[in-house]
């Protein structure tokens, strides 16, 4: 078991990335580079009738316009969530047929950007359009049989004889992840080899996504993800603009550097979808919740199958013994939505949680005893022990953090000197601790130097420093003079970096790797003692290096799992792991304010203590649960996909009119870490931080709104309007 | 969200040129070099030929160097920057005024550099992220607190954000932990670093009054 402590140390890219130095895809230099731009369709469903390329053709500088004519020989690289590697299986361009607003039907290359986009709009279309459904309420809209759910016990016999009842309906819109980084691809064609730029979660896929899309042997696709300006989710699969600025690369014998613009990528990558749920919730008399039922529906595209697992957390946040769910797949004319962080878990803990704040009140209890007094021991799904779950502790400590023995629990009761009402809310949170197979490659040189590939993404979250954390917390070796190589599948075979498991996948396996370098380190010594670093001795013994390989899968995993993660597919598991379950947890406290006149609200403070097992990289680690909460006031007070249903594309496709938090909008967020390792998901003792981090606080917001004012929304996003 | 730049008219002033000197610098146009690069320009690759569209010739100063190029005149500062200066360190986030990743100094106030013409630098100081370090190659105080407070996590509005808290601090709106976040709150970081954000300027405003 992993009994190390992990000290406080500054991100390990902070500097790099301070000074502007580091490099995103679109930063890549390349000589004689070309800039593309797309030309977006302008209707929803139907066919490319007629396409005019004649005067963008015909601009000075203009180097190619490429349509699906110039794509009859590609194909699809497939669905990631049915086999393949792109984000959704329909890939533009690909023929005449359009089958949602925004897809591209051009590529304009040119020697400059202003160049592109000039000759971009001077591509002129013509279509043949058909009706469409544009959103979940639409009747073109194809509702399917529900999936079924979890069932345990009698959940609608409970719920009839309960003594208190809650049965209400929440809303939760169609939200993007827009990382400040626009998906950026630069694609160079040199010597027969394919080498693709692109802050991906998820460069296995595009390597092998783009070479099954253009017929390439996947051995000359190389991809190049070392740093992402934010993924969120968007990032984490082959994108469409991907084949096309690299097909445009191969055909021009030129780099092609393809920044999507912002307002296309409302259009031209995934989003949260759309979802509703009715909660039931029944308890007895001693407080108890005894039943529970979950339906849900959620939007779709209409060619993939994008699952919702909604449940998954809210059936163990409690004890619950009768719980059913069930959740329906509704069909409409979109892209195919996919996952934003926290992607399931942040609007079912938003449902669930105010749903479980309306029945404390109903039972006159208070939210956090009543939260505390229904905690779960095992898992009421398979009856399996939780590795580890410290989610009253998370409550516990929270609720002392932030005072919450001042409040006064009667709603409108608490009030500022100007007269601002007070709310002081609780919800909690979970998330799968998951885990991906993961390969790591070590070799320590004489020369000083170490080199360390592995699987891994860095989008922000700190994954660099936790590996490094791992690495030189168990190593004599220079720690000035390491490289880290990620994201890249010819260094190391890439997991999709997502999920959570990140950390919980690469440190361990890190771990593994200086567990195995210090024995083959050992043996090499055999007996002597030595004096100085690995790189000194080394020297000394006159071995220009020593390299270990090592591999770790999640619990119960068959090695078959590496053959995946060769081939670029997704192969994590968890969280139900025979015989054992493991999640995250969080529990968040947070302070609103509501002007009594304008009904303005903000978030004035927020306390969130986390079960996040063993705490590898602390201060980055913070840093993640930070955004995780703004991420939290952003879903709960902002952020909404306004969709016109007549046009059936996001009207509000900007950071103008898509709200995203801003710091006026922040105040104070303290973070508290139990950092108890978990003793059973892996050596390291890790379990999962960046969703989590989320999960629960739009519900916190809502149940504070309510303390404040008497009202209880059930529509995120909240606003003022709800409120007058 | 509240501005960018807390005195946007002054900007345009201050930017303006008029259609006689961009016509006057267009007719002048021969071929682009870059002139007198010192140590931070080091990185930067010259433009070999003119390519089409650039027939205006723009001379500015960029991190204390004396910069002639060509420039398409519908080319932003930030993509001039960017793709013909080899300077990446400012970002795109949007394009469009709307997120601040691409905030450099002019003249030492802080703008939008998508939204500001190439051509209307004539004759300015731009200063951006690559040029903020000290002359002697060591961090300002703004960086030093950014690393110490983690005011980051992906990074990409980094750069934006560091040259917003320069001129934040600069400005006198660095007085309070409300008045800081309202004048960054042209920045956005998707990331939510922003209580790191705040932490660094309230720390560094200290170290930077000292100037
Ligand atoms: S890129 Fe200039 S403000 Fe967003
Ligand atoms: S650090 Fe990622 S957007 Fe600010």
């Amino acid at each position: 078991m992993n009994e190390t402590i992990y000290p406080d140390r500054a991100r390990i890219d902070a500097l790099e990335k301070v000074l502007g130095r580091t490099r995103f895809a679109a930063d890549i230099p390349l000589p004689r580079i070309t800039h593309a731009m797309t030309v977006p369709s302008r209707i929803v469903r139907g066919r490319l009738a007629a396409i005019d390329i004649g005067a963008a053709r015909a601009v000075d500088g203009v180097l190619a316009v490429l349509t699906w004519r110039d794509f009859t020989n590609a194909q699809s690289a497939g669905y990631l969530m049915g086999g393949g590697f792109g984000f959704q299986s329909h890939q533009p361009m690909l023929s005449d047929r359009l089958v949602h607003r925004g897809e591209p039907i051009a590529l304009v290359v040119a020697e400059t950007l202003e160049i592109a986009i000039e000759a971009a709009a001077l591509v002129d279309a013509r279509y043949e359009e058909e009706p469409f459904a544009a959103l979940l309420e639409d009747e073109r809209a194809e509702i399917l049989a529900p999936q079924a759910g979890h069932a345990m016990g009698d959940a609608q016999a409970m719920l009839a004889s309960a003594a208190f009842r809650v049965d209400a309906e929440y809303l939760s819109p169609a939200q993007y992840q827009n990382p400040m980084e626009m998906i950026a691809t630069v694609a160079e064609w040199r010597d027969g080899t394919l080498t693709i730029h692109e802050g991906t979660q998820n460069s296995s896929a595009v390597k092998f996504g783009v070479a099954a899309a253009l017929g390439l042997d996947s051995a000359r696709v190389r991809v190049k993800s070392a740093y992402l300006g934010g993924g969120f989710g968007q990032k984490n699969s082959l994108q469409g603009q991907t084949v096309l600025a690299a097909r445009a690369a191969i055909l021009l014998g030129r780099p092609v550097k393809l920044v999507m613009p912002r307002a296309q990528l409302y259009h031209t990558a995934s989003f949260r979808p759309a979802s509703r749920h009715r909660i039931q919730l029944g308890a007895d008399a001693d407080g108890r919740i005894v039943a529970a039922s979950y339906e849900a529906d959620m939007q779709n595209s209409r060619a993939d199958t994008f699952r919702a697992s909604f449940s998954e957390i809210t059936a163990r946040l409690y004890s619950i013994p009768n719980y059913s769910s069930t959740a329906r797949l509704v069909r409409t004319d979109v892209q195919s939505p996919g996952y934003m962080r926290a992607p399931f878990e942040h609007p079912a803990a938003f449902a669930f949680e105010s749903a479980v704040d309306e029945l404390a009140y109903a039972t006159g209890r208070d939210p956090l005893a009543f939260r505390l007094n229904n905690d779960a021991e095992t898992d009421p799904v398979t009856g399996d022990p939780f590795s580890s779950r410290f989610l009253a502790e998370c409550l516990r400590t929270g609720a002392d953090r932030f005072g919450w023995s001042e409040r006064n629990p009667a709603p409108g009761s608490m009030r500022a000197d100007d007269g601002t009402m007070i709310g002081w809310g609780v919800a909690v949170g979970a998330y799968k601790a998951a885990m991906a197979p993961a390969i790591a490659r070590l070799r320590v040189r004489a020369d000083g130097t170490t080199l360390l590939s592995v699987s891994g993404h860095e989008m922000g979250q700190g994954i660099r420093t936790a590996i490094f954390a791992a690495l030189t917390e168990g190593l004599e070796i220079d720690p000035a003079r390491i490289e880290i190589v990620i994201g890249d599948p010819d260094a190391a075979p890439q997991h999709l970096t997502a999920g959570s498991w990140g950390t919980a996948s690469s440190v361990p396996v890190v771990r593994r790797a200086v567990e195995t370098m210090q024995a083959r380190f050992d043996a090499l010594r055999d007996g002597r003692s030595v004096h100085g670093s690995i790189h000194q001795m080394l020297a000394l013994w006159r071995r220009p290096y020593i390299e270990v390989e090592t591999r770790l899968q999640a619990p119960g995993q068959p090695d078959a799992v590496f053959d995946r993660l060769q081939r670029g597919l997704p192969a994590a598991g968890g969280p139900e792991y025979k015989p054992f379950v493991s999640f995250s947890y969080i529990a968040h406290f947070v302070e609103v304010r509501v002007e009594p006149t304008t009904r303005r609200i903000r978030v004035l403070r927020v306390v969130s203590i986390v079960d996040c097992g063993r705490v590898v990289s602390p201060r980055t680690a913070e840093s993640q649960v930070r955004g995780g909460v703004v991420w939290g006031i952003g879903a709960a007070l902002r952020e909404t996909a306004e969709i016109d249903p007549r046009f059936g594309g996001v009207l509000n496709n900007d950071l103008a009119e898509y709200v995203l938090p801003v710091n006026a909008d922040i105040g104070a967020i303290e973070v508290g870490f139990i950092d108890q390792p978990d003793p059973m998901l892996n050596e390291a003792g890790v379990k999962g931080l960046g969703e989590v981090a989320m999960v629960g606080v739009a519900a916190a917001i809502g149940n504070a709104i309510f303390h404040a004012t008497g009202r209880r929304l059930r529509q995120l996003p909240m606003r003022i309007e709800h409120l007058i | 969200m509240s501005e960018q730049d807390p005195s946007p008219r002054d900007r345009s002033n201050d930017l303006a040129i008029s259609r006689r000197d961009a016509l006057r610098i267009s007719a002048a146009a021969t071929g682009a070099s870059l002139a007198g690069f010192g140590k931070t320009m080091a990185a930067a690759q010259p433009m070999p030929v003119a390519l089409p569209g650039m027939s205006l010739t723009v001379h500015f100063q960029v991190n204390g160097n004396h910069i002639e190029t060509l420039v398409d005149p519908r080319a932003s500062l930030l993509d001039v920057l960017r793709e013909q200066l080899a300077l990446t360190g400012a970002k795109k986030g949007c394009d469009h005024g709307q997120c601040g990743a691409c905030t450099v100094h002019v003249d030492g106030r802080r703008v939008a550099s998508c939204l500001t013409l190439a051509a209307k630098v004539e004759g300015r100081q731009v200063l951006t992220i690559e040029g903020l370090s000290l002359e002697d190659g060591s961090l300002h105080p703004m960086q030093q607190a950014f690393i110490d407070h983690d005011a980051l996590q992906c990074g990409y509005c980094t750069p934006g954000q560091i040259m917003a808290a320069v001129a934040c601090v600069q400005e006198g709106h660095a007085s309070s932990d409300a008045e800081i976040r309202e004048y960054m709150s042209g920045n956005i970081c998707r990331c939510g670093a922003y209580v790191g954000i705040v932490a660094a300027i309230r720390d560094a405003a200290v170290t930077m009054g000292g100037d």
